[in-house]
């Protein structure tokens, strides 16, 4: 899995489940201050990207998140773990 | 002693998404009932029908409010965005914390409850659900949901208490008001359709079976040939104000509110009581300040089960006799279970100001167990001042209101 694969996925759940304008999205988007998503929005795209790219992840380990940029590398990060 | 006015009106019902609508639909005698194709994929479920709320635009709700909220919390929140636009509120009052909501509903979110819920059990795992299913699902998703979609941060009064749930949100509104506790209280109550609800009263025996391919013929209250109650689904608002509040922004008035009362018969979990049904009304007469012969139109409960409808008529009959006009609108929509309270309401409210008294739907030939109580089989028009309306439900719960037209001070 790439990190363009990634990406591509974030892009597609933003839009089609969270109604985020796809002109708004770019890698260095922050979730909170650029998208207008909160904390518990942030737990949910985790919870989707596990649930379609089958990569496990802890919330308790998200708290650093803040871009789009820091969603793939955890994403990755946590494909490598598994 | 503070009165209480309707400022403000919304509705999502299988018979109209407007005051208005529904009026007109009321007056050319529509029904709302239809056959629902998925409910036979269901086995051991002998009711097909139900009333369905059609055309509304629940993406209208901002994403940010909406993830939280079932079909139950979405349906409310149009018609509570209807009413507090009727209503002409703005944000300071909404805000303010003399401004609360009292609303309720039978169930949380079902659809989410039951794709939850198996998943959840089936891996007994929480990995791969989302944080907001349980606020969807929770008993107070209504309430707390609107609260945040409109800042209210006043009184907050869940009223979940079935068939009941919408009239005894009104009733803790008025009572909010009228103590003096707040000025302003958003009140009403919902269900969003789920084969769970018709599943429960098919079970008991209480769903209408009979009908399944002539749905508008299916729900038939006080009628000798009735079988049963058909679902329905449906949600609505009413804005509640303190009179000297409403006159001084000069807001449109739709009736008052004279007179509230609920209880609890505390006999048996699902037998309705006569004598229960009985006190409430009394009781909501005596809050009132009013006789029995006061009250021009009584929307009743009337569900058109066999023995909910019989122990209404007597009730009724016992208080008011034979010449009180009675009837019950959920031959036109079926039960809202947590929204008829309200939607009932509403048709109150409809009664005084349009004198309009609406019909019984299939209601031809009372039931000879019923009491001979004044049901309407045919819409009448009729100028009057004074409306009841009363609501029972499981667990014995009763509740009464009564309005009264406004004609100024």
């Amino acid at each position: 899995m790439t990190r363009e694969d990634v990406y591509d996925k974030i892009v597609s759940v933003l839009v089609e489940e969270f109604e985020v304008e796809a002109d708004d999205i770019k890698m260095e988007a922050n979730l909170f201050t650029d998208l207008e998503l909160d904390s518990l929005d942030a737990i949910d795209l985790m919870v989707t990207l596990d649930k379609e790219l089958g990569i496990e992840i802890k919330t308790e380990e998200m708290k650093d998140i803040r871009t789009i940029s820091d969603v793939c590398d955890f994403a990755l990060a946590a494909n490598e773990d598994e | 002693m503070r009165r209480v006015v309707i400022t403000g009106v919304g509705l999502n019902s299988p018979l109209g998404n407007s005051y208005e609508e529904l009026y007109e639909n009321l007056k050319n005698e529509k029904c709302g009932i239809e056959y629902v194709p998925e409910w036979d994929e269901i086995d051991y479920f002998g009711t097909k029908i139900a009333g369905v709320v059609k055309d509304v635009d629940l993406k209208s709700i901002p994403r940010k409010y909406r993830r939280s909220m079932d079909r139950v919390a979405q349906l409310s929140a149009v018609s509570t965005s209807d009413a507090i636009n009727d209503a002409n509120l703005n944000q300071e009052t909404l805000s303010s914390k003399r401004c609360g909501i009292a609303f309720g509903s039978t169930m949380g979110g079902n659809e989410t409850l039951f794709e939850y819920i198996p998943e959840v059990k089936e891996k007994m795992s929480f990995r791969g659900q989302n944080s907001m299913a349980f606020l969807k699902i929770m008993s107070h998703t209504v309430a707390a949901n609107l609260a945040q979609m409109f800042s209210i941060k006043g009184r907050n009064i869940p009223t979940c208490s079935a068939c009941t749930s919408s009239a005894q949100a009104i009733g803790a509104g008025y009572e909010s008001i009228k103590y003096g506790m707040s000025d302003i209280m958003i009140c009403g109550g919902a269900e969003g359709l789920h084969y769970l609800a018709g599943g429960v009263f098919d079970v008991m025996g209480a769903a209408a079976t009979k009908h399944n391919h002539e749905p508008t013929l299916a729900s038939r209250p006080f009628d000798e040939s009735r079988d049963g109650l058909v679902l329905g689904e449906g949600s609505g608002a009413l804005v509640l104000e303190e009179l000297e509040h409403a006159l001084a922004r000069d807001a449109k008035i739709y009736g008052e509110v004279i007179g509230y009362a609920t209880s609890c018969d505390g006999e048996h979990i699902t037998t309705p009581s006569k004598e229960g049904m009985m006190q409430v009304m009394e009781t909501s007469l005596e809050d009132a300040c009013i006789k029995a012969q006061d009250i021009e139109y009584i929307n009743a409960h009337a569900t058109a089960t066999q023995m909910g409808d019989i122990a209404e008529s007597n009730a009724t009959f016992n208080l008011f006799g034979s010449e009180t006009p009675v009837s019950s609108t959920k031959g036109h929509m079926g039960h809202l279970l947590g929204g008829c309270g309200v939607v009932e309401s509403i048709i109150c409210l409809i009664a005084l100001n349009k004198s309009f008294l609406p019909k019984t739907m299939n209601f031809k030939t009372l039931d000879k167990n019923c009491a001979n109580i004044n049901v309407l089989g045919k819409n009448m028009l009729k100028d009057i001042t004074i409306a009841m309306n009363n609501n029972f439900a499981f667990g014995g719960i009763n509740s009464s209101l009564i309005f009264k037209d406004y004609k100024g001070k």
